[in-house]
């Protein structure tokens, strides 16, 4: 253990908070979708992987950042709806197991289109924002505009969802699906608005990704099981649960990493997900069922 | 008179069989990852060199009488499908030998059970010396550099500059080691640990880290907390770039990053990513060998280096023919031009038993290969058999985009610019 508490554990604490924006963000889509259709989107990091590619070609081919960023969210949006229209509705009546399967298959057929598409090289949206210095450490703009968004994303699906009739309708659906629609709500209406915001979100955190990452076919594979693991550990479906969970996760692999060996910090982050799902199967922040 | 026909007919169909026999072709499975991370990483660039070899050879009429014929199996990267894929090759499509492999990770566990099996295999890109080192393979062998060489010469290098570069004594220099946790990285940074503390540098961190890390800032933090003058990293990609990246927006500085193949013996993917920051990084790698003066070869080595740069150029539009190209090409073509003809003139054909001893009388002295170093195989019995023992690594440095020959200095090709001059990004 070299646990020194100077300006560089500091800057570990920090940079594990800008982390868990990230995280968040990525965990938010997912939860939603899982809380409102039931069904779980093995293949939510692939489809960040397709915002990640679009936002790339649209940016090399000529188009400014902010409207390159704005074009991949609405492709992962509209690639969330048909995804919902052509794979997951026709399994919603079935086993959970079905539809987890099914959506796996989704995963590997993107993640072998996406190689004989695009290629195996890794991709880079060249774009810098360079960093922040404060006392003695350093930030990158990068991770705090990331950090921004995912607050601001987080607040405005809190808008959309208790302010606007559709939320209204979401968060009806997602308490009751069988009574809902007996109620007027149409249901398959709110579950494609639901896979479409869901997409959405997958594509601003593709958006935010390429300000940080290498774009290549297996990226999700990096992200995938950490995103599953923060929805398990904050209760599948419950957005405020995932937030939460992210930050943990990401203090354990930045305050870890720095103490111990990087590694050590993914594996004491498995090692504290493993034990909070003994004791609470339901995840920590969903109510018992 | 019937009886007669008969007879002859059937003579004259043993004798074509024979003859058939006598021609069959020489059939390799040859592994890498064309799909998956590793691809990008250098495993395509040696496939492409492989291939290559295996096509120059053939257009030549192949070797002895006997066309070669490949099937090329994808290992996508993973290391259950590379080893799938080489049972597969050796129980279904019945090859005679395998060939290739780009990642340790694939090789360790591949070439053990290849031996088991009493097949062969010839090894022509992964370097882990896990892969022999106190195995005792008798069916694998390895022309290739290996892992422990790699990680000398980065350190010989560093101490060899330390007084007239970087104006300090050797104990003085601070050395980081940083590796992804897989027998490659691991490999490389054992080496490295093992001679920078044998000549007697300060070695102030050494950390491994998985290659699908999702982030490296609390590794960059330690180490600008450490403040080494020289990094050490061994890694793949997308390790590489995302260290590279995090490490310049954390302010992270040093005297001389020098890299261990892999991710940093792609310059043209480095550079096409960060552009200047990648200029005057270090590579540790077996040449590449169009860098090396033809004259100091056999002759004739020259033109068939030029042959499979062009072919290389030509196959995928780049202009930068990575140190892999040659890996997988020299290689497959010492194989093919030194070791199968032997084992088919002298040891009467090509299966395991005549490949192992044409193998192990394999003697090129230095010079005799593109890549400039000699082929002799360590025998069964010592720690490393099946390893080339006249394998050896350079140090090479990128500068304005051309790939330079810094280290040993019998072959430099460049006096190292060390430290980074000012106005680098990552200059102190």
């Amino acid at each position: 253990m070299d646990c020194h508490l100077d300006i560089f554990f500091l800057e570990a604490v920090l940079n594990g908070l800008l982390l868990a924006g990230l995280l968040a963000l990525l965990a938010l889509g997912l939860n939603l979708v899982f809380g409102v259709i039931d069904v779980v989107w093995i293949c939510y990091a692939e489809l960040v992987m397709v915002g990640m590619y679009g936002i790339h070609y649209a940016h090399k081919g000529g188009a400014p950042f902010l409207l390159a960023a704005l074009l991949g969210i609405l492709l992962v949006a509209l690639a969330g709806a048909l995804l919902h229209v052509l794979v997951i509705r026709p399994v919603l009546d079935s086993a959970p197991i079905n539809q987890l399967l099914v959506t796996g298959g989704v995963l590997f057929f993107l993640q072998a289109a996406a190689t004989m598409a695009f290629g195996i090289e890794f991709r880079n949206i060249g774009i810098r924002l360079g960093s922040v210095n404060l006392m003695d450490m350093s930030f990158a703009w990068s991770r705090l505009l990331t950090f921004a968004v995912a607050l601001g994303g987080m607040l405005a699906l809190w808008l959309f969802l208790t302010r606007t009739y559709m939320g209204t309708a979401i968060r009806a659906i997602a308490q009751d699906r069988q009574i809902m629609p007996l109620m007027g709500v149409d249901q398959r209406k709110v579950y494609l608005v639901t896979s479409a915001i869901g997409g959405g979100l997958a594509g601003l955190a593709a958006a935010l990704m390429v300000l940080q990452y290498d774009i290549y076919p297996q990226i999700g594979l990096q992200f995938g099981p950490l995103i599953f693991m923060i929805c398990v550990l904050g209760g599948l479906g419950n957005m405020i649960g995932g937030f939460v969970a992210a930050f943990i996760i990401a203090q354990f692999i930045a305050v870890g990493g720095s103490c111990f060996a990087t590694e050590w910090g993914y594996a004491i982050a498995f090692l504290f997900f493993m034990v909070a799902i003994f004791i609470r199967p339901q995840g920590l922040f969903a109510a018992k069922s | 008179m019937r009886h007669h026909l008969g007879r002859a007919a059937l003579s004259a169909f043993a004798v074509a069989l024979s003859a058939a026999a006598a021609q069959a072709d020489v059939k390799i499975g040859v592994i890498y990852d064309y799909t998956g991370a590793f691809a990008g990483g250098g495993s395509k660039a040696a496939a492409i060199g492989t291939k290559n070899a295996i096509d120059m050879i053939n257009e030549k009429g192949g070797v002895e009488g006997h066309k070669i014929i490949p099937t090329y199996a994808d290992a996508q990267s993973k290391t259950d499908v590379a080893i799938n894929e080489a049972e597969r090759l050796l129980n279904d499509t019945k090859v005679d030998l395998l060939m290739g492999v780009f990642s340790s990770a694939h090789c360790v566990p591949m070439a053990a059970k290849v031996d088991a099996a009493k097949k062969f295999m010839w090894a022509n890109v992964c370097v882990a010396s896990a892969v022999f080192k106190d195995k005792n393979l008798q069916y694998v062998f390895r022309p290739q550099v290996h892992s422990d060489q790699f990680g000398e010469a980065s350190c010989k290098f560093v101490a060899e500059n330390a007084k007239s570069k970087l104006g300090k004594e050797i104990k003085d220099v601070k050395v980081a080691i940083i590796h992804e946790d897989g027998p490659y990285g691991a490999g490389v940074a054992m080496g490295n640990e093992a001679t920078c503390k044998e000549l007697g540098l300060q070695i102030v961190h050494k950390e491994g880290y998985a290659a699908t890390s999702t982030d490296l800032s609390s590794l960059v933090t330690k180490l600008r907390r450490a403040q080494a003058d020289v990094i050490l990293h061994t890694g793949y990609n997308p390790d590489i770039t995302l260290f590279l990246r995090q490490s310049k927006e954390a302010g992270l500085k040093w005297a001389a990053l020098i890299g261990h193949g892999a991710g940093y013996g792609q310059i043209d993917k480095l550079i096409e990513t960060f552009k200047d920051d990648v200029n005057y990084v270090y590579n540790v790698d077996p040449v590449a060998a169009q860098l090396l003066d033809p004259k100091s070869l056999k002759p004739g080595l020259g033109e068939i280096t030029a042959e499979m740069v062009k072919r290389y150029k030509a196959e995928t539009g780049g202009q930068e023919v990575p140190p892999h190209v040659s890996m997988g090409f020299n290689q497959a073509w010492i194989f093919l031009t030194d070791v199968l003809p032997r084992a088919i003139k002298k040891h009467g054909g090509f299966d395991p038993e005549a490949l192992k001893k044409a193998a192990l009388e394999t003697d090129i002295p230095e010079g005799g290969t593109i890549q400039g170093y000699g082929v002799k195989f360590f025998p069964p019995g010592h720690k490393m058999a099946g390893q080339n023992e006249r394998s050896s690594p350079v140090v090479m440095q990128y500068v304005n985009g051309e790939t330079k020959v810094a280290w040993p200095a019998s072959i430099k090709t460049i006096d190292a610019v060390l430290p980074l001059p000012k106005g680098h990004a990552y200059a102190r």
